[in-house]
């Protein structure tokens, strides 16, 4: 079961801005400040790069599933090694999706809400959307994509008038290091190219133009930053409070009585994406079980799947140790790892095989001449 | 496997979802209403009362006949958890503060120090920071007697008053968000509009009457007191800096502080004793309708230099004068003469240096020179307040130059 290339770049999309209006801008400004928004610009940037470094081997090796094409190029010891890192970077990601739902839930809809009323069935959707394959979830991102696109815009936008754009300067105030700190401590929040080293040989890439991911990285970005820019300047020093961006913008109405329903919408629409966002890693997580354990059938690993989910929820909100650790520097190293090193190596792995294929190709060509001569 | 798959088929799953969902929501659904067991406030006076926290606080119980019904509940603790437990006691209810759009401060709280009751209610998100601040004075309980004592049609007038307040008299809002922002600034600096409870009949007054909330008591009257209470608002702000009242400025003073502010768009002048062709001892109320303030920061030799550029477009209201001349009549006539202008022009410059004098003399920085020169000039402020941080405003010399075009 493949997706189009529109629907890899809708779901990168989508990837990119998972996170990213979760609590994430709060805890940046305490340790970046007023350049919070520079750390994510830049670590977005390189997302970005590693996206289409990743598509770029997808594409010129697209008979082969993930665990194939690694086993190619490092050979089967290797190739379960980094599917095993991978496993635990989307565990991760997933605990985060987990995590900023239930905060959200649970600090603007219902207080007294019965967890597991909550978790149930939203671990029986994204069960059932991956049981049914990577397509569904594309198709239902498409369905939803433009109406977020709109949303957030609008959200960003309408709070706009209030955002005091003098809270930016000076740049650099308190110097570069922060920044560099703050990159690394957050840096679990990033790495959204990662996911789509699981789809090699799930994408058609019929009538593709490499610009139109290009295009949708940079949408991602921009309204990204465009969120970031209101929310800072919005709330400027008390943004460490402010641990649900989205919602927190949304309701920013400046004192003057208002009623923003529409905002409501747009935020429960967005938490639905959340809700799809942790299907796509959860297929993700999946896949490299199968692979890890020569899994054939998917019904186990999503078994699997929910069991961490559901004990997440119901352990890991009870151990802050636990939650610490887990979101810390674990989590940042594991980052590195599955976004930054993994990739290089597969990149690096695959030119080398290709140019020893090359070079073979070439002495068995000049052997053949020879004979013929 | 074969089992298991058709156990778990598409038909069979449906109802197994069914039952799923049966056994995890009636439970949800059979729970009594939340309004059974939380208390709607919609407003909380806190007060000090002998070192005891006083509060006040205003419920709104649903009813059936569509009207809104405000009970006044109080309680007192040593710390603002405590009184708010007593209170819970009292009811016998939660007190769910996700409603509570008011929260007014007493005039001791203002005293010693608004965020200690501040941090009880925003730590764990009680209340939502986009609630309103304001100050009263008199006891919690009057005050919320006061406000909760309105019909259903009148409910919104204290909600009217600080909105007024909020664009037309300090011209900027006064949420708990922006009074944290304030006070983490470098300047921490407050604004909250003052609210007095009045226990005797007065012209300014705003008489509050309606029908009472369910006591059988008149309205606008305590039961227990024959005298009346009244709402007053005058226009008065308290400043705070670091979290404690700094100074009380006066509606006066607020009008010229307006005339700095960027979102205050709309303000009047008066200008007295005109005297040309048209006008004799006339008193004249010109309004702006249009304003733009230009501001600067820059250093010369060490010096911070602060200009400002203040630009309006203006319309006559009003002409006090004991005779008007015929001329007053003509339509296309024009009032703007060369006198009224350059009188306008003066009084402008004056009220605006007046502002910045009541600042330096008061040490609050109403007109956010701090954080012109902060952003804009970072580096050579930082040098300049690391001999003059307490009393920066002192320090600084003010440019100011005014335009005025007439509106029509």
């Amino acid at each position: 079961m493949t997706v189009n290339f529109r629907q890899l770049s809708i779901m990168t999309f989508m990837s990119f801005i998972a996170l990213k209006f979760l609590a994430l801008p709060s805890l940046l400004y305490t340790v970046s400040g007023d350049m919070s928004w520079l750390v994510a610009l830049v670590l977005m940037i390189i997302d970005g790069i590693y996206a289409v470094i990743i598509v770029d081997l997808i594409k010129k090796n697209q008979k082969k599933n993930v665990y194939d094409f690694m086993k190619s190029i490092l050979g089967p010891f290797f190739a379960k090694l980094i599917l095993i890192v991978l496993l635990i970077k989307f565990a991760i990601v997933i605990a985060n999706i987990l995590k900023g739902l239930e905060f959200f839930v649970v600090e603007n809809f219902y207080t007294e809400l019965n967890w597991i009323v909550f978790i149930a069935p939203l671990i029986g959707v994204i069960s059932f959307m991956i049981y049914k394959g990577v397509r569904n979830i594309a198709r239902v991102f498409e369905m939803v994509f433009i109406a977020i696109i709109i949303g957030l815009i609008y959200i960003a936008l309408k709070s706009f008038a209030g955002v005091d754009l003098l809270m930016f300067i000076p740049f650099f105030e308190f110097g570069v290091q922060p920044l560099f700190e703050s990159a690394y401590v957050h840096l679990s929040w990033f790495g959204s190219a990662s996911f789509l080293i699981m789809l090699f040989g799930c994408v058609d890439f019929k009538n593709a133009k490499k610009f139109n991911l290009i295009r949708y990285i940079f949408y991602a970005i921009g309204i990204v930053q465009l969120l970031y820019i209101v929310f800072y300047g919005l709330f400027d020093m008390t943004s460490p409070t402010h641990s649900f961006a989205l919602s927190d913008v949304s309701q920013y109405y400046g004192g003057r009585v208002a009623v923003n329903e529409l905002s409501w919408l747009v935020v429960s629409l967005w938490v639905v994406a959340q809700a799809i966002q942790c299907a796509m890693y959860g297929f993700c997580f999946v896949k490299a079980v199968m692979y890890i354990f020569n899994i054939k059938n998917s019904i186990v690993p999503i078994l699997i799947l929910d069991a961490y989910m559901l004990s997440w929820v119901i352990a890991g909100k009870n151990t802050i140790k636990l939650e610490r650790f887990f979101f810390s520097d674990f989590a940042s190293i594991i980052t590195i790892i599955s976004q930054y090193i993994i990739p290089l190596i597969l990149l690096f792995g695959y030119l080398i095989k290709r140019s020893r294929q090359k070079r073979k190709h070439k002495v068995v060509k000049n052997e053949e001449i020879k004979v013929n001569i | 496997m074969k089992k298991l798959k058709s156990i778990f088929s598409p038909r069979k799953l449906i109802v197994w979802l069914f039952i799923l969902v049966l056994m995890l929501t009636v439970p949800e659904i059979t729970k009594p209403a939340m309004s059974q067991t939380e208390a709607i406030v919609t407003m909380l006076c806190v007060e000090k009362k002998d070192d005891k926290i006083d509060i006040a606080t205003t419920v709104l119980t649903p009813s059936q006949d569509k009207k809104a019904n405000y009970e006044v509940f109080t309680g007192e603790g040593k710390t603002l958890a405590d009184a708010v437990s007593n209170v819970s006691l009292t009811i016998g209810k939660n007190m769910g503060f996700a409603q509570c759009e008011i929260l007014a401060l007493g005039e001791n709280i203002c005293d010693t120090g608004v965020m200690s009751t501040l941090d009880y209610l925003t730590r764990t998100k009680k209340v939502d920071r986009n609630a309103t601040l304001v100050t009263f004075t008199g006891e919690a309980k009057d005050f919320a007697q006061v406000v909760s004592d309105v019909s259903d049609k009148k409910s919104l007038k204290l909600e009217t008053i600080i909105n007024y307040d909020q664009r037309y008299i300090i011209a900027q809002d006064s949420s708990i968000e922006t009074f944290y922002k304030g006070y983490y600034s470098d300047i921490s600096l407050g604004i909250i509009p003052k609210l007095e409870v009045k226990n005797e009949e007065s012209p300014d007054a705003i008489e509050v009457q309606g029908q009472s909330s369910g006591t059988g008591s008149e309205a606008g009257q305590m039961p227990q007191t024959q005298s009346k209470k009244y709402l007053l608002n005058d226009g008065k702000t308290l400043a705070f800096k670091n979290g404690k009242k700094a100074v009380e400025i006066d509606v006066d003073t607020i009008k010229k502080v307006n005339l700095f502010l960027k979102d205050s768009k709309n303000g009047n002048v008066t200008v007295e004793n005109v005297n040309d062709d048209l006008y004799s001892d006339a008193s004249i109320v010109f309004s702006f309708v249009n304003k733009k303030l230009d501001t600067k920061s820059s250093f010369k030799n060490g010096v911070p230099k602060y200009d400002i550029s203040f630009e309006a477009e203006f319309i006559i209201d009003e002409v006090i004068q004991e005779n008007p001349t015929p001329e007053f009549l003509k339509r296309n006539k024009d009032f703007f003469t060369k006198e009224a202008v350059r009188r306008l022009k003066e009084q402008i410059k004056d009220d605006l240096e007046e502002t910045i004098a009541y600042c330096v003399a008061h040490n609050v920085d109403l007109i956010d020179v701090y954080r012109t020169f902060h952003h804009k000039n970072y580096k050579e402020f930082e040098k300049y307040l690391k001999e003059r941080k307490e009393n920066y405003l002192d320090g600084i010399d003010y440019e100011i130059s005014v335009k005025v075009t007439t509106a029509y």
